[in-house]
């Protein structure tokens, strides 16, 4: 239960006279201007796209820090007084809960101002960042400095940041999209105080932080991301180096039926690294969404969209079933080899219809998939959210195997299930080297309590339906991670709750994150 | 004087049970300030997209105190546009932004306010059809009697509306207001009223709404809309 008296919206657990001593340490330790309570201060925060009520991700206050050390502070702080506290770096986790806290009271401690590149070297390809740099300030730095390096990031591109992304285990769509894959080093501030460095960070002098990542000794850089056992408050990652030539291209395939020929033409293209990117399928709601699109063009009919309609906005908008995005990489000659054998791949497909660069000059939305493909940020992808307006969004993220039959079989039964519900199949597939990550976009109209309501059920049934084909999410909004915690079974969970009972024994950082929470019976 | 939350919403429930022939807005409570004190009136720039751009929204704007005053800029997409409005926001210059939008700008627009450090007094969702409109609003103390106003001007239009209010950290339960549509003319109606509403908050109100006459095509469909203070 939320505490709350006649004043204050307060954590759970805490009481006002606990709570207020805390502000009161806040404001000495940060300074007045870095502590927020008052409302209109923290409204910004409170903007939720979950089906949810606001008020169960309202937080009782915002702090922000700009040094470790300040960091450090607010864990001591918190401590104290038992006060949890959800951290977010840039807070552009669209999708995925937003910069809101996972349950109601708690406080945000917000790295936004954090934001000092802090290292990029050209010749190694590495960066150094803190958790408030975002991705457009990290292309700026590549382009003022002229330096040879490609950037690879999620769809919101220029706003969000390759830590918060990295540590939510994002993906992006160029060789290096898999974001994890490419993270080297860490620092973390622990519930007590202490400031760990992941892999070689440790060593006194060292400089093969970012360049190896195992160090000596337990790897624990995974066991931070998408968990609450610490602060993470630099990290470091590799680049891409820019290659000579870029060729991105698209094929459109005209049948909602084409998806298991699809996956079966992509994986061994991609297993092989002829393909070396992250390469997307998605399906014609995404694709019309993201080119200015809207469901009230066609209809206004309550419900989901019908096939016919499907149908009529692929022909008008010029779209596939399904619209594969690649891209080359590397010298003319390998460039040309690559193309020869994706080309003959297609023609022993025998369907397909490829379009290249030239062909679709500046038309969406292949130019911002380019873009995505080349490390050019854009906000294209925002487009998505006036489908169906409203402003409810909620990411259903299955992952499968790179086989056409598992995503003929995920995508037949993610449709039925939003379509059961009155709402659409939007969804793409990225091609991981051996995953598939399957995106759907659940939107609906926020302004609609029904609608809401329906769209919570749906979510909440996409989950069931899926765990009993034996699929689960790899990423779910905080509404959700409870219920999805459930889905990877008891044992990982015991475990988890063991290793936060010892780092954190007073349960202060982002109780509720992924399902670990003291609070819980594990 | 001080629009209290209950009394107005006492005043809507009994004006919708006399059923009172309206022949105004009646928006203007003279002499009553809309949102919590009268703040000094700063620098607005009043952000639309292009649907909204065309609609009667910026008459409601423009009929407020100051409402002659202030910049309107067009939203998209565009890296251009969000980095320009980033700029602004970081300025360092006192200035309020007000807006109604469709749902990808502003979920942009209120992201770069929040790390901007921006105070939101308003942020509201609408859904218009021909016939009524939906407002789901979330407000700050800032912004109190603003949406109790906006359902009784509606509500005196004839506008068949429904509006929740929900106010952050408060212990009352949201407002919630609905009425049938009287009025078959007054389907922009929310619009323009809007439009005056968020212009006007902050400030001494002894101005009205502008009624609309009934336009051919009216402002439907999904919008947000917000008032920030930076």
């Amino acid at each position: 239960m939320t505490e709350q008296n006649n004043k204050t919206l307060l954590p759970r657990g805490v009481d006002s006279a606990n709570f207020e001593q805390a502000i009161a340490k806040f404001r000495k330790l940060l300074g007045d201007d870095n502590v927020l309570v008052k409302d209109d201060q923290l409204i910004p925060y409170a903007k939720i796209m979950m089906a949810v009520d606001n008020a169960e991700h309202t937080p009782s206050a915002a702090v922000t820090a700009t040094t470790v050390e300040q960091v450090q502070g607010v864990v001591k702080i918190c401590n104290e007084h038992k006060i949890p506290v959800w951290t977010i770096s840039t807070g552009r986790n669209f999708g995925y809960g937003s910069a809101a806290p996972g349950q109601r009271g708690q406080i945000i401690l917000d790295l936004k101002k954090m934001n000092k590149i802090l290292h990029v070297d050209p010749e190694l390809c590495t960066a150094l960042v803190e958790p408030g740099v975002t991705y457009q300030q990290l292309y700026d730095y590549i382009q003022e400095h002229n330096l040879p390096l490609m950037l690879s990031f999620s769809a919101p591109s220029a706003i969000a940041g390759p830590l918060g992304n990295t540590m939510d285990r994002g993906v992006g769509y160029t060789p290096y999209g898999e974001h994890f894959l490419m993270q080297c080093g860490m620092e973390v501030v622990l519930a007590n105080g202490d400031v760990y460095r992941t892999g070689m960070g440790g060593v006194k002098g060292d400089n093969a932080w970012q360049v190896f990542k195992w160090g000596y000794g337990p790897t624990l850089d995974g066991m931070f991301t998408q968990a609450n056992y610490g602060i993470c408050t630099k990290m470091g990652f590799w680049l891409m180096p820019k290659p000579p030539v870029f060729k991105p291209f698209e094929i459109k395939f005209e049948n909602e039926s084409d998806i298991a020929e699809i996956v079966e033409f992509i994986r061994p293209l991609r297993i092989a690294q002829v393909i070396p990117n992250s390469v997307v399928i998605a399906g014609v709601l995404w694709e019309a969404s993201t080119c200015n699109t809207r469901r009230s063009d066609y209809t206004s009919e309550p419900g989901a969209t019908p096939d016919a309609i499907l149908k009529q906005i692929q022909k008008d908008k010029n779209l596939g079933a399904w619209n594969v995005y690649a891209a080359l990489y590397g010298t003319k000659e390998q460039v040309d080899v690559n193309w020869n054998i994706v080309t003959g791949a297609l023609k022993q497909l025998g369907k397909g219809r490829i379009v290249t660069q030239e062909e679709a000059g500046d038309t969406q939305p292949f130019k911002y998939r380019a873009q995505l493909m080349s490390g050019v940020p854009n906000l294209q992808e925002f487009g998505l959210y006036n489908w169906r307006g409203g402003g409810g969004s909620m990411w259903f993220a299955p992952v499968s195997q790179a086989r056409g039959s598992e995503c003929d079989k995920q995508q037949a039964l993610a449709k039925k299930t939003l379509n059961k519900h009155g709402l659409d199949y939007v969804g793409e597939f990225i091609v991981g080297w051996r995953d598939m990550h399957h995106v759907i976009d659940v939107l609906y109209d926020r302004t609609n309590p029904e609608e809401t309501q329906r769209a919570n059920a749906c979510f909440a049934e996409l989950l069931d339906v899926f765990e009993k084909e034996g699929y689960a999410v790899y990423r779910v909004n905080t509404a959700f991670q409870e219920r999805v915690a459930q889905s990877y079974g008891p044992v990982k969970r015991k475990l988890e709750h063991a290793i936060k009972r010892a780092l954190d024994p007073n349960n202060i950082l982002a109780p509720g994150k992924s399902g670990i929470d003291l609070a819980n019976s594990f | 004087m001080n629009v209290e939350r209950r009394t107005v919403l006492k005043g809507l429930a009994l004006s919708s049970l006399a059923g009172i022939a309206v022949t105004s807005s009646c928006l203007s409570m003279a002499g009553s300030v809309l949102g919590a004190q009268a703040q000094p009136v700063l620098p607005t720039l009043v952000l639309v997209n292009n649907e909204v751009a065309e609609s009667v929204f910026l008459q409601g704007v423009n009929a407020s105190p100051g409402g002659k005053q202030v910049k309107v800029q067009r939203t998209d997409l565009s890296l251009d546009f969000i980095l320009g409005f980033e700029k602004r926001l970081r300025s360092g210059q006192p200035q309020r932004i007000i807006g109604l939008v469709d749902d990808a700008s502003a979920a942009l627009i209120v992201d770069l306010a929040r790390s901007a450090g921006a105070r939101v007094q308003w942020l509201g969702q609408h859904r218009a059809t021909p016939h009524a409109s939906q407002h789901r609003l979330l407000s700050a103390e800032a912004a109190s009697g603003c949406a109790p106003q906006l359902g009784l001007s509606l509500n005196a239009c004839g506008s068949g509306f429904s509006l929740t209010e929900q106010r952050m950290h408060s212990l009352q339960a949201p407002l919630q207001a609905s009425a049938t549509a009287r009025n078959r003319d007054s389907s922009d109606q929310w619009a323009a009223t809007l439009g005056y509403t968020l212009a006007a908050l902050g400030t001494t109100s002894d101005r009205q709404a502008p009624l609309i006459a009934r336009r051919p095509v009216p402002l439907t469909g999904n919008f947000v809309s917000f008032s920030i203070e930076a």
